[in-house]
């Protein structure tokens, strides 16, 4: 797996990285196959369950990488993206072309 | 502006392309990838898509007259924000330079539709735009400078991920068939 811009948040990237990996890979080809009726109790389910696994790792992880972006002057740069582009939503489809 | 663009399909299933996009990197045809980082991340609990954003860390060589006049490093950043959504099938990468961006944005869109149940749509659109008519020259190399750049890693990118792709599934193929037999 790729190293967190910081070193010693890498560690934590690991976990975290194989743990949402692991979540994600059971998740993805049963989401894709629920109906429209079954999808809101399936995510609710398995977004209660990512939490559970993941919560935890994820919240030290992410203070690590917090600390790692403030030291490295990146957080305007960011600000300054997220001001741009919020991308809070997914971006209006545009027809894929084909 | 300038403008790139590229389509192409991955001979696998959408669901394998996307379980395989969070292990791209690190990726021996991409090296100038060196530290990708989660900064956010949401499951909707109830349309059960996954928001992602990311923070890529490249290393790259300037030419010097970049670095000299707009102050460069060897280190760029890229902020990527990415959408799964399973009921559409659907999966909306968004990047954005963090580096240099006082001076030119490279906004990339890259999207992974289902072409049937074997293979998947790759499409990917760049718009590298200089921000000031100060400049204008240099800004107008640094957009041609980028737009290379762009061009190359995008080459890169598409056989590096092929690689995973088949290294990935092919090996798992690999043991259910060892664990059928």
């Amino acid at each position: 797996m790729a190293s967190s811009l910081s070193p010693e948040c890498t560690p934590l990237k690991t976990t975290y990285d194989t743990c949402f990996n692991a979540w994600f890979e059971g998740y993805l080809e049963p989401a894709v196959s629920k109906t429209p009726a079954e999808r809101t109790a399936y995510s609710k389910e398995k977004a209660d369950e990512f939490e559970q696994k993941c919560g935890k790792v994820w919240k030290d992880y992410k203070a690590c990488v917090q600390n790692a972006m403030k030291a490295s002057g990146l957080e305007g740069a960011l600000q300054q993206a997220r001001d741009e582009h919020s991308l809070a939503v997914p971006p209006k489809a545009e027809s894929s072309g084909h | 502006m300038h403008i790139f663009s590229q389509l192409f399909q991955y001979e696998h299933p959408w669901s394998h392309v996307v379980i395989g996009m969070w292990r791209k990197y690190p990726n021996p045809k991409c090296t100038h990838v060196v530290s990708v980082d989660v900064i956010d991340r949401s499951v909707d609990p109830e349309t059960g898509i996954i928001r992602t954003e990311r923070i890529l860390g490249c290393k790259q060589k300037a030419p010097r007259w970049v670095v000299k006049l707009f102050g460069g490093s060897e280190d760029a950043f890229v902020r990527e924000v990415c959408f799964v959504d399973p009921a559409t099938q659907d999966a909306n990468i968004t990047s954005v330079n963090l580096s240099l961006s006082q001076f030119a944005t490279c906004y990339e869109v890259v999207r992974y539709t289902p072409a049937g149940p074997h293979r998947t749509n790759f499409s990917q659109t760049a718009e590298v735009q200089a921000r000031t008519r100060l400049w204008q020259t240099a800004a107008n190399g640094l957009e041609k400078w980028l737009v290379q750049r762009f061009e190359q890693n995008a080459q890169l990118g598409k056989t590096a991920f092929t690689d995973v792709l088949r290294a990935l599934w092919e090996e798992r193929h690999g043991h259910l068939q060892a664990a059928a037999a």
